[in-house]
């Protein structure tokens, strides 16, 4: 009976969080499309979607990680890699380009399988080891690709980042498909609730026959999945890769997960949360592109709406 | 057991995480003088330690705020603020050289001290209220200076960063203060804060005010590296600062400060970040290109868990 009262009132507190990051969104978005007509746009808004896709998809796997009371530093870094990768593992005989997203989204995979692999084995904070991994990563980049621009001409890429399929654009569809995936896995399978539960309490869970190492292993193979599929999204959409292209979405990942009312201590917390998040990243940082700021004051804004939103939606009662 | 022998069991069993990092570093030692002869005179080990120098205070900065259970990662943004701010502050006199290094100082550390309030008085979590400061802090860096000038008195780089060993003498300073600050019930509530908060706060130990004292000599640390990386380069750069947040967990964490808190020494920290600065010497002079520096930086840090890992298990 207790049990079910605390449920129940943590839910409700669950609900209230992503209600209010949601109503945020909408309120940003009214007053911007007052105050800026055609901010409010359905062209500009579903641009905004599209943005805040790459950002959602990269923060679903750092959802799964943090809720298991992880985090990961590498998306950055995995980012870039995927869409720097990508023309290396792109064979010449294949038309469609598929075997290329697959390759590298195997190798995205494989990172964070090592991640999770290293974290498990080694023992490492996540914090540390994923720091780790992204630090060799970007010495790795500038080493294959010495620092230079590509483009792309990968045909599955390029539909993926710019197609439409029924009049949708495709990355949106991408996000949908994913996000479903994502949440499905977080509220009705086992690996699922044995996040949560890991999240919660470590050793309890241990104890309690949850496979606490295969499942965080999963958590970060998936969010080095997301990073990369977010790299190919991104790559698709601009045309063209960089050394850097990933950098926004370290910090944008976290932010999401945490404005969206997912605990960093791990939990607590939900996908539908983290899209929020994302959406609200991304609407914000359009608003401070409106506004024509100077790099330092942009920088400002960009520091102090995280800090007001954390106050406002991310505060944890129980935090150390 | 004579005494004399119990103590230096108990030296051993104090440091025993701490001799592989110090044989390795005398080893590394040894091959840097060798590649590089030059390092054995009083202008060689003052260059040395100038390019450590500000390793070793963002080293030091972190290894203060990890011990008490935090992290920051706006370190590396509050050493280019130092910077650019000292580029600007800092008068051609002594008198108003010394007041602009004090005024970089004193700011360093009220940002300290409102991230540290932020943290522990409102409970929000350290490692995004950090990451969101490192914002704000870069982006003020941007608005002092926003593309590298300014410049700083000759004679005040050439005493700090000269052929003189100034910077050595300054970290030896360190280490008295830092054993200083270990015996007062500052240092004390520091190490309990982080060891175990609660029993902490019900012996009675103000944890908030510990975790803030800590935030607050971070940014005082890390605001004085910046002014000496201005002193050295003779001039304010608002992004020069970046690099030195990875730099000063990866120095934090070699020298064995866990993210459990309350274990970290400062020798640990000194001697992480010499070996950093040692390894990327020696790979400079090997001829590696400056790129694997960032390969080896990740191989070091999870090498160095999976010896602790070893020695544990």
């Amino acid at each position: 009976m207790a049990t079910a009262l605390r449920t129940h009132s943590v839910g409700r507190v669950l609900l209230h969080r992503v209600t209010l990051t949601y109503l945020i969104v909408a309120l940003l978005w009214v007053v911007a499309g007052v105050l800026k007509p055609g901010f409010a746009s359905a062209g500009h808004l579903r641009y905004l979607l599209e943005l805040a896709a790459v950002m959602g998809i990269v923060a679903a796997g750092q959802t799964l990680v943090i809720i298991a009371a992880g985090i990961d530093l590498s998306v950055a870094s995995v980012i870039t890699f995927s869409a720097m990768m990508l023309p290396l593992l792109s064979p010449a005989g294949d038309p469609s380009g598929l075997a290329g997203v697959a390759a590298t989204l195997l190798l995205t995979t494989a990172v964070g399988t090592l991640n999770g692999l290293g974290i498990v084995l080694l023992r490492v904070h996540p914090l540390i080891l994923t720091l780790a991994t992204a630090t060799i990563l970007q010495g790795a980049l500038i080493l294959i690709a010495g620092g230079s621009a590509i483009s792309v001409n990968n045909p599955a890429v390029v539909f993926l980042g710019n197609g439409k399929l029924l009049g949708w654009p495709m990355t949106i569809v991408t996000w949908l498909v994913l996000g479903s995936l994502v949440t499905a896995l977080l509220h009705a399978t086992v690996l699922g609730a044995w996040l949560f539960a890991i999240g919660t309490n470590d050793r309890a869970s241990r104890l309690a026959g949850v496979a606490v190492g295969p499942a965080l292993v999963a958590a970060y193979a998936i969010s080095g999945f997301c990073a990369g599929l977010g790299g190919l999204l991104l790559l698709g959409m601009n045309r063209q890769g960089y050394v850097g292209i990933g950098e926004p979405y370290l910090l944008g990942s976290i932010a999401a997960v945490v404005l969206g009312g997912t605990s960093i201590l791990g939990g607590r917390g939900s996908y539908l949360g983290t899209v929020a998040g994302a959406v609200l990243l991304v609407t914000i940082t359009a608003l401070i592109t409106v506004v024509n700021a100077s790099a330092g004051w942009r920088s400002i804004l960009f520091g102090a709406l995280i800090l007001g939103l954390l106050l406002l939606s991310g505060r944890d009662r129980e935090s150390r | 057991m004579s005494g004399l022998e119990l103590q230096l069991r108990l030296l051993w069993r104090r440091n025993a995480g701490l001799w592989s990092l110090f044989t390795l570093l005398a080893a590394l030692l040894v091959v840097y003088a060798w590649l590089h002869p030059g390092l054995l005179s009083i202008a060689g080990v003052a260059r040395f330690t100038q390019t450590w120098f500000p390793v070793a205070l963002v080293a030091l900065a972190q290894t203060l705020i990890m011990l008490a259970g935090g992290i920051d990662l706006s370190i590396g943004a509050m050493v280019s603020l130092g910077c650019v701010l000292a580029a600007t502050l800092v008068g051609e006199t002594a008198t108003a050289a010394g007041l602009g290094i004090a005024a970089v100082v004193a700011i360093g550390a009220t940002i300290g001290a409102t991230t540290g309030a932020i943290v522990a008085l409102l409970r929000l979590p350290a490692i995004i209220v950090t990451l969101a400061g490192s914002f704000l802090i870069a982006g003020a860096a941007l608005l002092v200076m926003p593309r590298p000038g300014g410049s700083m008195p000759d004679w005040l780089s050439d005493a700090l960063a000269g052929d003189r060993p100034t910077a050595l003498a300054m970290l030896i300073l360190l280490l008295i203060a830092w054993r200083v600050l270990q015996a007062t019930p500052l240092g004390h509530a520091i190490n309990a804060a982080g060891d175990n908060p609660q029993g902490a706060f019900r012996s009675g130990v103000d944890v908030p005010l510990a975790r803030i004292a800590t935030y607050a000599l971070s940014g005082a640390l890390a605001s004085f590296a910046g002014v000496y990386v201005a002193a050295q380069t003779g001039a304010g750069d608002p992004v020069i600062g970046m690099p030195l947040t990875l730099d000063s967990i990866t120095a934090a964490v070699l020298g064995g400060v866990g993210f459990l808190g309350g274990q970290g020494t400062l020798r640990g920290a000194i001697a992480g970040s010499l070996l950093l600065v040692i390894l990327i010497n020696v790979m400079f002079f090997l001829g590696f290109p400056p790129v694997a520096q960032y390969v080896a930086k990740g191989l070091i840090i999870v090498a160095a868990m999976a010896v602790r890992l070893l020695r544990a298990g």
